[in-house]
Order: C-alpha cells, then sequence, then structure tokens
C-alpha cells in the first residue's frame, strides 16, 4: 500500500503541475491575444475554468493524502489527548464517507446524466461530462488515501 | 419537519468541527447529512455534486490560483526586500522607525502578493532580524508584524475579497477592490499609533539619515515591484482587463522580475508551482463544498430563518450590525477566514442588505473582521506563522498584541458605522 500511495502521490504531482501552469499560459494567452493581437481568443476563457476544475480536485486529493487541509486540531488536542487516535478513525470516516456519497456516487451520476443529454460545452465543443468526470476520477483518489490513512493507524498499534 | 433539518445541519457540522475533521469535509457531510432527511440518498448525492461543479465552474474563481502564484513567487525575495528599503526611505525617520518601516512595507507587499501569510513570513523574515539587531524588543517587533499583514487583505488585489464576490453571488470585484483602500489603510494608521506608543516609552532611535542619492537609487529599485501594483488595479478600474486576467499579468510580471534579481532558478518553477497548487485546492474545495451547502441552505430557508429571528430581535440597523460583528469576531478565533467567509456571506447578507447595508460595505466589515481572527488564538493561521518566523511561542506574545488588538477593533467599528467613508473611492470611480 505504501507503493501504491507514492505511485499516485508523484502521479498526481507531475499532473497538477502541469495543468498548474497549463492554467497561467491559458490566461495569458487570453490578455496576449486580446489586448496584443487584437483578436479576442474563444476558447481561454472556457479552457482555464476547466482547468481549474481538474486541477482543483486533483490537488484537493494530493493535499487530502498529505493531511494539508485547514482543520481544528487543538480542541481535540486539547481536551482528549488520549483520544487522538480514536478520533483520526472518525476524521478519516467522515473523508472516506463524503468522497464516496458525493464524489464517486454523486459524481458519476452527474458524468452520466450529463453524458447521455448530450451537453456540449459551447466554445470548446467538448462534452461537459469529460469535464466533471474529475469528481469520481478525485473521490476514488481521496478514497484511496483516506483508506491508507486508516491502516497505518492500524500499523501503529500492532 | 424543517428545524429538525436545520438543527442536523448546525450540530453536525459543529461536532465535525470540533472532531477535527478538515473543515471542507465538515462542511460537506453536514450538507448530505442535511439533504437526507428530506430527499433520497443518490438525489441527495447528485445535487451536492452539481452544486460544486457548477459552483467551481467561474472565470472570476481562477484569480485566487493565479494571486497565490504571484505572492509565492514574490516569497522569494527581492521584491519584498526592495519594498522594505522604500519603505525605510519614507517612514523611517519617526521615532521606532522600523515599526513603520515593517507596517507600511506589510501594507504594501500584502496588497501586491494578496496574501497576508505570504507577507507575514517575506516581510518577517527580514524585518524581525533587522529590529533585533537596532534593539527592538522581539516580541513587540513579532507582534507589529503578525497584526499589520493583514492589512492586504483589504488593500487590493486580495483573495477574500474575490472569495466574498463568490459567496455574495456577484458584488462586483472591482468596486471591493476599491472600497478596501481607506479600511486597510487606516488599519495600518490604527497600528502606527499603537507602535508611537511603544516607540515612545522605550525610547526607540530615529534611523539616519540618508544621502539624496542613496534615496534616488532605492526609489528606482522600488520601481518595477511598485508599478505591478500600478497596472492591476489601474487596470480593473479601468476596465482594461478583468481581475482574473490582471491576476494572469501579476504571475507573469513577478516571474520577470525575480528572474532578474536572480532570486529565482529556472528549476524552482514547479515546486512554486505545486505549492501554489495545495493552496489552490484547499480553497476550491472548501468553495466546492460551501455551494453545496449554501444550496442546502437556501433550500431549507435558512438565511431567512436567520434573517427574521434576528431582526425580530432588533431592527435597528446599528444593534444588528453590532450584534454580527460580535458572532464573527467569535468565529473568526478559531475558524479561517476563507471558510468562514463562504458559510456566512449567504446567512448574514440578506438580512443587513434588508436593513439598508451595502453588499460592498458589508464585505468590508466581514473582511476585517474575520482578519482579526487571523491573529487571534486559539485558531490564527497568521499569528502561527508570525510567531514561528520570529521564534516565539504564542503565549508569550499576547502581552504585547493587546494594544494592537484594540487598535484593530476600534478602526473595525469606525468602518462599519462609516458607510460613506468606506464607499467614497468606488463612488468617486463610478462603482
Amino acid at each position: 500500500m505504501e507503493k501504491v500511495k507514492q505511485f499516485i502521490d508523484n502521479i498526481l504531482k507531475k499532473v497538477v503541475i502541469f495543468l498548474m501552469a497549463a492554467i497561467v499560459l491559458t490566461i495569458v494567452w487570453q490578455v496576449v491575444s486580446r489586448y496584443i493581437f487584437n483578436s479576442p481568443s474563444e476558447f481561454t476563457d472556457e479552457l482555464s475554468r476547466y482547468l481549474l476544475i481538474w486541477v482543483g480536485i486533483l490537488g484537493a486529493a494530493y493535499v487530502t493524502g498529505a493531511r494539508g487541509h485547514i482543520a481544528i486540531d487543538f480542541f481535540v488536542q486539547k481536551f482528549f489527548p488520549k483520544r487522538v487516535k480514536q478520533n483520526e478513525y472518525f476524521i478519516q470516516s467522515s473523508i472516506l464517507l463524503f468522497a464516496i456519497s458525493v464524489l464517486i456516487i454523486g459524481g458519476a451520476r452527474l458524468v452520466y446524466i450529463t453524458l447521455s443529454l448530450g451537453q456540449i460545452s459551447s466554445s470548446l465543443q467538448i462534452p461537459l461530462g469529460f469535464v466533471y468526470l474529475v469528481l469520481p476520477l478525485g473521490g476514488i483518489i481521496i478514497a484511496f488515501y483516506s483508506i491508507y490513512h486508516m491502516s497505518q493507524l492500524n500499523k501503529k498499534a500492532i | 419537519m424543517e428545524t429538525i433539518s436545520i438543527i442536523i445541519l448546525v450540530v453536525s457540522f459543529i461536532f465535525l468541527l470540533l472532531r477535527g475533521v478538515p473543515v471542507a469535509y465538515s462542511i460537506g457531510v453536514s450538507a448530505i447529512l442535511t439533504l437526507l432527511t428530506t430527499v433520497d440518498p443518490i438525489a441527495a448525492f447528485t445535487t451536492i455534486a452539481q452544486r460544486m461543479a457548477t459552483g467551481l465552474d467561474s472565470f472570476s474563481l481562477l484569480a485566487i490560483p493565479m494571486f497565490v502564484l504571484a505572492g509565492q513567487i514574490m516569497n522569494k525575495g527581492g521584491i519584498a526586500f526592495r519594498l522594505i528599503e522604500f519603505a525605510k526611505l519614507l517612514v523611517g525617520w519617526v521615532p521606532g522607525g522600523l515599526f513603520f518601516v515593517n507596517i507600511f512595507s506589510n501594507m504594501l507587499f500584502g496588497s501586491i502578493s494578496g496574501s497576508a501569510i505570504a507577507s507575514v513570513s517575506a516581510i518577517g523574515g527580514f524585518m524581525g532580524p533587522l529590529m533585533k539587531k537596532e534593539g527592538y524588543d522581539e516580541k513587540l517587533s513579532a507582534s507589529t508584524n503578525i497584526t499589520s499583514s493583514v492589512t492586504g487583505l483589504l488593500i487590493p488585489p486580495s483573495n477574500v475579497l474575490i472569495v466574498y464576490s463568490l459567496a455574495s453571488g456577484g458584488v462586483s470585484i472591482g468596486a471591493l477592490f476599491m472600497a478596501g483602500y481607506i479600511p486597510g489603510i487606516l488599519l495600518g494608521l490604527g497600528l502606527m499609533l499603537v507602535s508611537t506608543y511603544y516607540s515612545k516609552k522605550l525610547n526607540y532611535p530615529v534611523i539616519k539619515g540618508t544621502t539624496f542619492k542613496n534615496a534616488l537609487s532605492t526609489t528606482v529599485k522600488a520601481v518595477p515591484s511598485l508599478s505591478l501594483l500600478v497596472v492591476i488595479i489601474g487596470g480593473i478600474v479601468s476596465g482594461i482587463f478583468t481581475a482574473t486576467e490582471a491576476s494572469g499579468i501579476a504571475v507573469v510580471y513577478a516571474l520577470i522580475l525575480t528572474l532578474i534579481y536572480k532570486e529565482l532558478k529556472v528549476n524552482e518553477i514547479p515546486q512554486i508551482l505545486l505549492d501554489a497548487t495545495k493552496t489552490t485546492a484547499i480553497v476550491v474545495l472548501l468553495v466546492g463544498a460551501s455551494m453545496g451547502m449554501s444550496w442546502v441552505m437556501s433550500y431549507l430557508d435558512i438565511p431567512q430563518t436567520v434573517a427574521e429571528s434576528l431582526l425580530s430581535f432588533s431592527d435597528s440597523k446599528v444593534v444588528i450590525l453590532l450584534l454580527i460583528t460580535f458572532i464573527l469576531l467569535f468565529v473568526g478565533t478559531f475558524m479561517d477566514i476563507t471558510p468562514a467567509v463562504l458559510i456566512f456571506t449567504p446567512i448574514f447578507l440578506p438580512v443587513v442588505t434588508a436593513l439598508g447595508v451595502d453588499p460592498i460595505h458589508f464585505g468590508i466589515i466581514l473582511i476585517l473582521n474575520l482578519s482579526i481572527g487571523l491573529v487571534t488564538p486559539p485558531v490564527g493561521t497568521v499569528l502561527f506563522v508570525g510567531a514561528s518566523i520570529a521564534e516565539i511561542k504564542i503565549e508569550n506574545l499576547f502581552k504585547s498584541m493587546l494594544p494592537y488588538y484594540l487598535a484593530m477593533i476600534i478602526v473595525l467599528l469606525i468602518i462599519t458605522f462609516s458607510e460613506k467613508l468606506v464607499l467614497f473611492i468606488p463612488k468617486f470611480f463610478g462603482m
């Protein structure tokens, strides 16, 4: 499991760096094409928005793996210092619950609905379902990370 | 039925938060639990997923990762150092001048980088050792640096103002930016007043005068950094480009400057992109989850219920604003500014607009209010970062922070009750 995690970390890292660089270039291109070449680019607005959804959800998955999301941890540490580990199970299962219900089930259904309705983006002409595909994808990665973190807790106990 | 849903929402949210579940996930899970009481599970999951996806599909939201990225690049040094030298020239001659230099540098850098954390670490990293060398009290220096770093949240460009614009359903980012100037400067002046009191009491030295030649070269060196502000703000206000396009320009501009200053190597760029992605992703997940939550809240008529109960308590604008200020100050002490803006804007904005408060004005009140929470214990990210840069324990800072807290609250009250002052600049530009 350790190796799988490192593998996913690595790929995710490279993908988000690439997507982030792509966003910068897209926005810069929008400015350049509009003010310097005087011919506003049609696709940049849409492309940068879709890239942000991808970078945001995949980045959120990466941060979940690194346990970097903002949380209020002082309360448990201060008042229930002995329960910190037990509480960690609760935290990770809450994350797992969200990943499975909203991102995987809800997201997959959203992808299915938009694909079957044939919704197409206005300027890039790509099916919107592909844009939303990042929700179930991110959900699967987040679910993996939370299971991984729980398994690490088990190990430490033995 | 509705009362039960509301209770589930509030109780589950607070419970998850206190157990240490990341704020974004707490928001998401309590939204699902609440929705499950009224609709079937699959529909609930899909609705939340859809709200997340459509909520994130926003061109304004894109300005946030770009300003974060620009801030990360500027954090590499170069720009911060040149701004400090410039600030020294302008305000270094007063007694205890380095306090003024610190506050003024934070106002400049915080405004350019749009992030209080970037500011508290970049400026604090330079100013801390400098003040120590000149014999300034370390706790006072750290307190000055920490409190003044939040001025950049009000002085544009500012990421939290963009978050507010999103949460409020489209208050103009340009107008919010313009409205931030006077309160941000007023806050800086308030903090300077406190530092003057300290310097007088402790007899701190004045920085020696410099030659005209030095002054000129310092100014010239600061010009490229300062012109970034002129380009961004000028561009947004005059309508030449949107906030997002301006943020893209800020990234390229900062990148070129730091490469010229040789503070950044090309092979460091991927790491900077990754760091910026992490900060962005935290905000994106919060925004997404909050979009789900705010939909659930309006589905349950929560903003209306809150409005009715607050208004039944009193229909005086002053009383309601004071009450909201009090609640937000409390919320700010344990919740970070971005989630707090996302959660409380949809709840309180309808109440205050019903009483005739301008949404732009309320945005500024909200941000200043929650900024105070960033520098107060038990949870204050800016306080944590600032204290760790100065290598001082947070407990030991409290006493020297108190007068600064007082100044911040006084400025907050002034801002809250003088709408004309806040709206002066946006009105002047006809926004």
